[in-house]
């Protein structure tokens, strides 16, 4: 049986690359299995499949609740059948790149909290660091365990029409979706049985036991008491959580469940108070500690920052690593990775204009068209202004914001992100795709997990995608 | 363990054991109410359970099965219940086995089900409610079978214990007021053969007492046997059994709740059934009550006193 209409309709974008295809519409070697596959399956079921996923997805209980109403509607992220493919010549230059560019933004941030070399040497300019609000006062000189602020990162990448993976955005603060890496994996297995095995697919299953054996070197201790800090089960994020503290089999904490005690830190058991040592906090730098961020928290505990500076529980990633993958800091990774490790960038950075230099602001009104242009403290895909798709009137009011500030924002030309092949509506359909894999830091160095998150922008044309604006994701092959 | 996970725990099986004990109430209603409707009317059922504002007039047996599993403004509807129980299952995820949260969570997922009110309203109601009950089996089987004896375990079964004791002298209670609006025999036979159906001790009293439907003899086997699953006796013992567990590896104070359990234990044991009597049911269960009150609060401040 042959099923070639599956890839009728399938319509690949000018001036994009294809991860199917090449340019002369042949399938690239590493997809080949999996389009055999599909040649051999039916309409009928594959959409079997495609709702096989959905039902595995509800039934486990991966879901996110929206509010709205007063009423939450849970939901999943929607899950494209089709795996994207990474080969092993690839992936070594996306781990490369990604262990390099960790280490060279983790001495940065202990560089900016500490003695400031980068700044005294004029390679980083000091307004830069004093202007970020996601730079932490409350950090200056605190010595962390092993000099590791980022332990865990999820670094997006975006394969530009040239072929070649840029840099989208680091993200060192609480990244998220790696429970989506493990999950997306475990629906192939059940989708396409044999098809794993026979592509040599690296295995992401260690995930959880890396992280455990990272987080649990951090301490002094032999079995340091490790729990993971949740905001609760209102939060999106909230399956993630609990996976992650099920799979490393540590404790899923709420900040009430946390107390702390001359400088200690303990969590109250039915037993007493226990003493924690390790903290994977999942809850944001502002909302970590009432007594020193904001005030209204509740999702923190009271005084753990002053525990944390005594060197009595570590917190990870640690506070005020926003300060290195903020937007604008963006710009200077490049010059990061020359300054502390005298080396060339393996990942490019996508060219950026910073609005506060009036030439460069002129340069990005003239070709506005090309441009997207975001906050620097933004995330999420908000407040995000897409040249070639705003109006006129849209242009001129995000400008006039622009120039009240001009520093609190940057603009990038717009990228040509790869297109994969989406099983859509019973047909294949290229959509633009990005890249997240994670990368853990201990104190023996930097291990990335041979997968990764790849979401996609299930609108077709879209270039957004994140999952709170239509988007979605796949499962990620790394092939040996 | 942490002391939310502990309550939480407790509440989860207290969810899913109070909603057991209504699909059955509920199923026995429906057999007699349709035998019977002026003696087996649904408005005691409603009003025991409902702890809403809102008033509910019908005797309509399918709608009062419809709020009694649907209704999202009665905190006992079985949809409510559930979904308490899945919010607590989930925040305890790495405590109870990974079999057990699937369970509760498919439920969920069952319950949800848009077609799911139109099965009841067109279908068999015992056909429904059977299928609901199945879940409950399941997730008892699913516990029994998949969770390691521990902490988690005697925490979840101090909440199953509790809650199956409450519902023993609540089914009863609601039946004394019954009882005693008639002075007819025959009428009062038929409520007690009721009670046991709804405690599901109704196989057991024929194999030990025949059909004949002695006040006495039910009253023993209700409250004092001690080999029936759903008898106050075996519960109650069920309950000291667990508690002492968890007194055993410290994971809760003796402070009180030791001793009213064996206040509690002693009475149910020791008082005759000419003592119940004398005191009178009413009584006896209302005794009861009180002390399971102080027993569940005593075992709430395992929650509450570290939470400064």
């Amino acid at each position: 049986m042959n099923n070639n209409h599956h890839f009728s309709s399938y319509e690949q974008l000018s001036n994009t690359w294809d991860e199917m295809y090449s340019n002369n519409a042949e399938i690239r070697t590493p997809y080949e299995t999996i389009i055999q596959y599909l040649k051999n399956t039916s309409k009928e079921t594959l959409i079997k499949k495609e709702e096989l996923s959905k039902q595995l997805f509800m039934s486990q209980g991966v879901t996110f609740t929206v509010y709205s109403d007063n009423e939450g509607i849970e939901k999943i992220f929607p899950f494209d059948i089709v795996p994207r493919i990474i080969t092993a010549i690839e992936w070594d230059i996306i781990e490369r790149g990604i262990k390099q560019r960790i280490k060279a933004l983790n001495l940065f941030i202990k560089d900016i909290y500490n003695e400031q070399f980068i700044i005294n040497d004029g390679i980083v300019p000091a307004d830069l660091i004093y202007n970020c609000p996601n730079y932490l006062r409350e950090m200056k000189g605190i010595k962390v365990p092993h000099d590791i602020y980022v332990h865990i990162a999820g670094v997006d990448l975006i394969r530009n029409n040239d072929g070649e993976f840029y840099v989208l955005e680091d993200n060192l603060r609480t990244p998220s979706g790696v429970s989506y890496m493990l999950e997306n994996r475990e629906i192939s297995k059940r989708l396409y049985p044999g098809i794993l095995p026979r592509n040599n697919v690296r295995s992401v299953a260690n995930y959880p036991n890396l992280l455990y054996k990272k987080l649990q070197e951090l301490s002094y201790h032999k079995n340091p008491n490790m729990v993971l800090l949740t905001p609760g089960i209102y939060n999106s994020a909230y399956y993630e959580h609990t996976t992650l503290a099920r799979l490393m089999g540590i404790e899923l904490v709420e900040g009430s469940d946390l107390v702390v005690k001359n400088h200690f830190v303990y969590m109250k058991t039915t037993n007493g108070l226990k003493q924690v040592d390790i903290i994977y906090r999942r809850v944001d730098d502002d909302f970590l500690d009432p007594l020193e961020f904001n005030a209204t928290s509740v999702l923190g505990v009271a005084g753990i920052m002053a525990a944390y500076r005594k060197g009595n529980v570590n917190i990870i990633n640690a506070p005020g690593t926003g300060v290195a993958d903020d937007k604008a800091t963006y710009v200077y990774v490049p010059d990061m990775i020359k300054y502390y490790l005298n080396e060339e960038p393996i990942l490019k950075n996508i060219k950026t204009y910073q609005l506060s230099r009036p030439d460069e602001l002129e340069h990005v009104i003239e070709n506005i068209k090309t441009m997207v242009i975001k906050k620097t403290d933004g995330s999420g895909g908000y407040g995000m202004l897409m040249g070639h798709e705003a109006s006129d009137e849209e242009i001129k009011d995000y400008l006039d914001t622009v120039r009240k500030n001009p520093s609190a924002f940057i603009a990038q030309t717009i990228l040509k992100l790869s297109t994969a092949p989406c099983y859509i509506n019973g047909e294949l359909s290229p959509r633009c795709i990005d890249l997240r894999p994670f990368a853990l830091s201990g104190k023996d160095g930097i291990d990335i997990c041979p997968g990764a998150l790849t979401r996609v922008a299930l609108k077709k044309g879209s270039l957004v995608v994140n999952s709170s604006q239509g988007g979605g994701s796949k499962d990620t092959w790394v092939i040996q | 363990m942490l002391s939310r996970v502990a309550n939480n725990l407790i509440w989860l099986e207290r969810y899913m054991e109070r909603g057991n004990g209504i699909i059955s109430l509920l199923k026995v209603n429906f057999y007699a109410n349709q035998d019977s409707p002026e003696l087996f009317s649904w408005t005691p059922i409603i009003q025991n359970y409902n702890a809403s504002s809102e008033k509910i007039h019908t005797e309509d047996a399918i709608e009062c099965i419809e709020y009694m599993v649907f209704n999202t403004s009665n905190p006992n509807s079985i949809l409510n219940l559930v979904t308490k129980a899945r919010e607590n299952a989930r925040s305890v995820q790495e405590h109870i086995s990974r079999e057990m949260w699937l369970c509760i969570n498919n439920y969920y997922l069952y319950l949800i089900r848009k077609d799911l009110i139109r099965k009841l309203k067109e279908e068999d109601p015992i056909v429904f409610l059977d299928e609901l009950k199945k879940y409950h089996l399941m997730y008892n089987g699913t516990m029994d079978l998949t969770q390691e004896r521990g902490s988690s375990y005697y925490f979840m079964n101090v909440g199953k214990f509790l809650e199956r004791v409450i519902q023993i002298s609540d089914f009863t209670a609601m039946k004394l007021i019954e009882i005693a609006k008639t002075s007819d025999s025959l009428e009062q036979s038929f409520y007690w053969k009721n009670l046991l159906l709804s405690v599901g001790g109704y196989q057991l009293y024929l194999k030990t007492h025949k059909s004949s439907f002695q006040e006495n003899h039910i009253i023993r086997m209700i409250f004092q046997d001690k080999l029936f699953p759903r008898s106050m006796y075996y519960c109650v013992n069920k309950l000291s059994r667990h508690i002492n567990k968890l007194i055993e590896i410290n994971e809760l104070e003796k402070n009180n709740t030791e001793f009213l359990l064996g206040k509690l234990e002693s009475t149910i044991k020791y008082t005759t059934i000419d003592g119940i009597n004398e005191q009178g049911l009413n009584h006896f269960i209302s005794d009861i009550k009180e002390d399971i009150k102080n027993i569940s609060l005593s075992i709430n401040t395992v929650y509450f006193s570290h939470s400064n």
